[in-house]
């Protein structure tokens, strides 16, 4: 009785596994996976309707290849693994190009660029990033971002606290139980002025550019290749400075007068 | 209930018989489970290569020896206020008791990542509380200490009253009632609900890598956010968790059966 059983459920199991249908978005949808925290390139307008840099950017996208764009949020942390399992067609998320990603995903040609910076408390004695790289000195970072990396690379004296959002590690800073939190200059800038009697924000000197690209399944050549062919137009056609004209109007205007390369200036140079 | 009874009904002389049926059961079962995972993989055309994690096996023992230490601390402590608690919601000093009402309701009835935040950011600083580890172990004792002080209630009000009269009917004093009659059976009867609270322990210490204490969880997200491989990541920490949780739900079990013979 038992054996029939369990012989029966194996049965199920497997024309159910047979007879159930990939999940993958249907030919004429674009499916574009982004972490809805960050703004303005990938946040919610009020009524919780995608908006900011990424969403534009992919919409124009799809009306380049002739699809409709729907926009899945999730989390950091599930970006990737939605893209290999292809719960997603591709990642926009202002996401660098960085090798160790590069294992999982393809990556387009870049479409943007950024840089760190650093938010410390206001109280702090700290003025160079050498400061920083000593035993006692703890850090605050996003997990998995790129401030993680350059910390355990450049940082290595001090102790790291990889937090799972932005908000715990500006806590963290604006508290003083970390001394400092490494993120892009963005980031840091829109904190710092948030809080401004209880942090600072300080420019890291020497370091690499970062560059933005859009992550696709791992061997999906042809829409890398209409990615970069789209990037091109989008770049010659100025859609760049639409974008910035629509959301990053204030900070191009602190960016320039500080000197900072912007975001959307000669990526493919 | 069912597997209990078979158990007992049981001729001694089929005690092999039927061990190497449980053990062919348990067999078929897990291969079930392998397969539907394997194919479920293969469907997605996903390989999984768990060698990396050789790399990192002094992180990972470092942080599976956190997750052991806050949660032994963790139970010891949130035994302490469950006990605490539980008392002080069936004392008669009023205040006292609804203080120990508001904590249980406002406890179980909010979600434990809103509270490690609050009590973290909040009532941590502004106590001074800043070791990671000690504060991880208050936050989880807190939430813990609310479910156990529900378990520990429960146990006291299952003492029939018969048992009190009884007691003074033999000439026993409050005090040897309480410490030969009530606390013994009490103690018997919440013993299994408890080890099964400590089985929560364990697996809701995870959300302390929320604050980023470095125990099982963290160190696995910090490993997947370095090499992104996140599934194999994944599933070994699900294995670390269940070499500490299986045990001891078996023991559960043990005692549930012990205690319900005796009863």
């Amino acid at each position: 009785m038992k054996k029939i059983t369990i012989l029966g459920l194996i049965l199920i199991f497997s024309v159910m596994m047979l007879m159930g249908c990939s999940q993958g978005s249907g030919n004429d949808e674009l499916v574009v996976g982004m972490e809805l925290a960050y703004p303005p390139f990938e946040t919610k307008d009020d009524k919780g309707e995608p908006m900011g840099v990424s969403v534009d950017f992919s919409k124009a996208f799809g009306e380049y290849i002739g699809k409709e764009v729907r926009i899945e949020n999730i989390g950091w942390d599930g970006l990737i693994p939605a893209v290999q399992t292809e719960q997603v067609d591709m990642v926009i998320s202002s996401m660098t190009i960085k090798e160790e990603r590069m294992e999982k995903v393809d990556f387009s040609k870049p479409y943007a660029k950024a840089l760190l910076a650093m938010l410390v408390n206001a109280n702090s004695d700290i003025e160079t990033m050498d400061d920083f790289n000593e035993p006692g000195r703890t850090i605050a970072v996003k997990i998995g971002s790129t401030g993680h990396s350059y910390a355990e690379q450049n940082l290595s004296q001090a102790t790291i606290i990889p937090l799972p959002d932005e908000s715990a590690c500006v806590t963290e800073v604006a508290q003083g139980k970390a001394d400092g939190f490494i993120y892009d200059q963005l980031t840091i800038y829109r904190n710092n002025k948030a809080n401004p009697d209880t942090t600072k924000a300080i420019f890291i000197p020497f370091q690499d550019v970062e560059y933005w690209g859009v992550a696709v399944k791992k061997g999906n050549t042809e829409l890398l290749d209409q990615l970069n062919a789209f990037i091109d137009e989008f770049y010659a056609d100025g859609g760049f400075d639409d974008i910035t004209e629509k959301f990053l109007k204030e900070e191009k205007v602190v960016f320039d007068e500080l000197d900072f390369e912007w975001f959307f200036s000669d990526v493919n140079e | 209930m069912d597997g209990d009874k078979n158990n007992t009904v049981t001729k001694p002389n089929d005690g092999k018989n039927e061990t190497f049926k449980a053990i062919g059961s348990i067999l078929i079962a897990l291969g079930v489970f392998v397969l539907f995972f394997y194919i479920s993989l293969q469907r997605l055309g996903l390989e999984l290569d768990f060698a990396f994690l050789y790399q990192f096996r002094y992180r990972l023992f470092y942080g599976f020896r956190m997750t052991v230490a806050i949660s032994i601390f963790s139970l010891v402590l949130s035994l302490f206020i469950g006990v605490v608690s539980a008392v002080g919601n069936e004392s008669k000093l009023l205040p006292l008791s609804y203080l120990a009402k508001m904590y249980v309701q406002f406890i179980r009835g909010t979600p434990m990542i809103m509270q490690v935040y609050l009590f973290f950011y909040i009532v941590g600083t502004a106590w001074g509380i800043t070791n990671r580890f000690w504060a991880g172990v208050l936050i989880l004792s807190i939430f813990e200490g609310a479910y156990i002080s529900e378990i520990i209630r429960g146990g006291i009000h299952s003492i029939e009253k018969i048992q009190l009269e009884a007691a003074k009917a033999v000439g026993l004093s409050n005090k040897q009632t309480l410490g030969l009659v009530v606390i013994p059976q009490i103690v018997k009867r919440i013993l299994p609900a408890l080890a099964g609270q400590f089985a929560s322990i364990i697996k809701d210490s995870s959300l302390l890598s929320l604050i980023s204490v470095i125990e099982a969880t963290q160190t696995i997200r910090e490993i997947s956010a370095t090499n992104f491989a996140i599934f194999e990541s994944y599933i070994f920490l699900g294995f670390m968790y269940l070499a500490l949780t299986f045990p001891l739900s078996m023991f559960t079990r043990y005692l549930e059966r012990r205690f319900s013979y005796e009863n």
